[in-house]
């Protein structure tokens, strides 16, 4: 078992008439377990300009639902810069240049893959880190 | 304007031979600029008691309230599961009411999980069945606490 821990800090001064001022540690666990996970994939890519969504990071039936979590990050620096994360065909939204998200990820089905595309209209590539920490995968046969 | 920041980090020390730590902090910005997003939900809690899907962040409230989440912008939203059972969860989905096949399961938060992620808001009419709402879906009847909160133009 590892101990890997995911800690947000979520903060403004100004956005509220009093500051605002979150922080929150979680452990990434199995799924309805305290142990820890201990398998994770990471990478950088180059998301080619398209509107067409692509697999970012694939579901496989050895993870459904089970206690996966996704770390996506867009490394662009042009603020107009951004990529499309959809689910399974669901749009979740737009991470702009510098944005991040964080999510838990079920895989409920084979579909449900992390889903990427830099718009055409852009006319750019996006450069996108990402992590993975998850349960297991199922390997496909060579 | 205003100047709202989120900082990820990402550790461990025995997920692997070398340390994984990764930090990331990002200014919470509008869609294609360096002006900061200017309205929130505002830090909100709600308890649930049943295993049944609850609509959490409602697209039409913004909408009957005047304060109409952009859809296709920068929003974001921050949940999290403010229980301690690390054998139950609560199911986060993204998409139209009562499960159905235009609903997707985002993943499940366990006592003390949290999630953060850019939001499409995409309103489609006043029939909130039609809007990509944020639902959850207890995985048990005992009392569970979410805490969340939408930042966005």
């Amino acid at each position: 078992m590892a101990t890997t821990t995911a800690t947000i800090t979520l903060g403004s001064a100004d956005l509220l008439s009093d500051n605002l001022s979150l922080s929150s540690t979680t452990t990434l666990y199995d799924a309805g377990t305290t142990t820890g996970l201990t398998q994770y994939e990471m990478g950088k890519v180059v998301v080619p300009s398209s509107d067409t969504p692509s697999i970012l990071i694939d579901a496989t039936a050895a993870g459904d639902d089970k206690a996966a979590r996704v770390y996506v990050a867009n490394k662009n620096t042009d603020e107009t810069h951004y990529v499309v994360i959809s689910m399974n065909g669901t749009t979740i939204g737009r991470l702009y240049s510098g944005d991040w998200m964080f999510i838990p990820w079920s895989q409920t089905d084979v579909s449900a893959d992390v889903e990427i595309y830099c718009p055409a209209a852009l006319s750019t590539t996006c450069e996108v880190e990402y992590v993975v920490f998850h349960q297991g995968k199922t390997f496909t046969a060579a | 304007m205003a100047t709202t920041t989120a900082t990820i980090t990402l550790t461990s020390s025995d997920i692997s031979d070398n340390n994984v730590s990764i930090t990331n902090l990002n200014f919470l910005n509008k869609a294609g600029s360096t002006t900061g997003l200017d309205k929130t939900s505002g830090l909100r809690r709600r308890t649930l008691t049943a295993t049944t899907s609850v609509d959490l962040i409602q697209l039409d409230h913004f909408q009957e309230t005047g304060e109409v989440i952009t859809e296709n912008k920068a929003a974001k939203v921050y949940i999290k599961n403010l229980g301690t059972s690390t054998a139950e969860h609560v199911k986060v989905c993204i998409g139209q009411e009562d499960a159905s096949a235009d609903t997707e399961e985002i993943g499940r938060l366990y006592g003390g999980d949290w999630m953060f992620f850019p939001w499409a808001a995409v309103w489609t009419s006043a029939d909130h069945n039609d809007n990509e709402d944020i639902y959850v879906i207890p995985s048990s009847a005992d009392s569970v606490t979410l805490e969340w909160i939408v930042i966005y133009e």
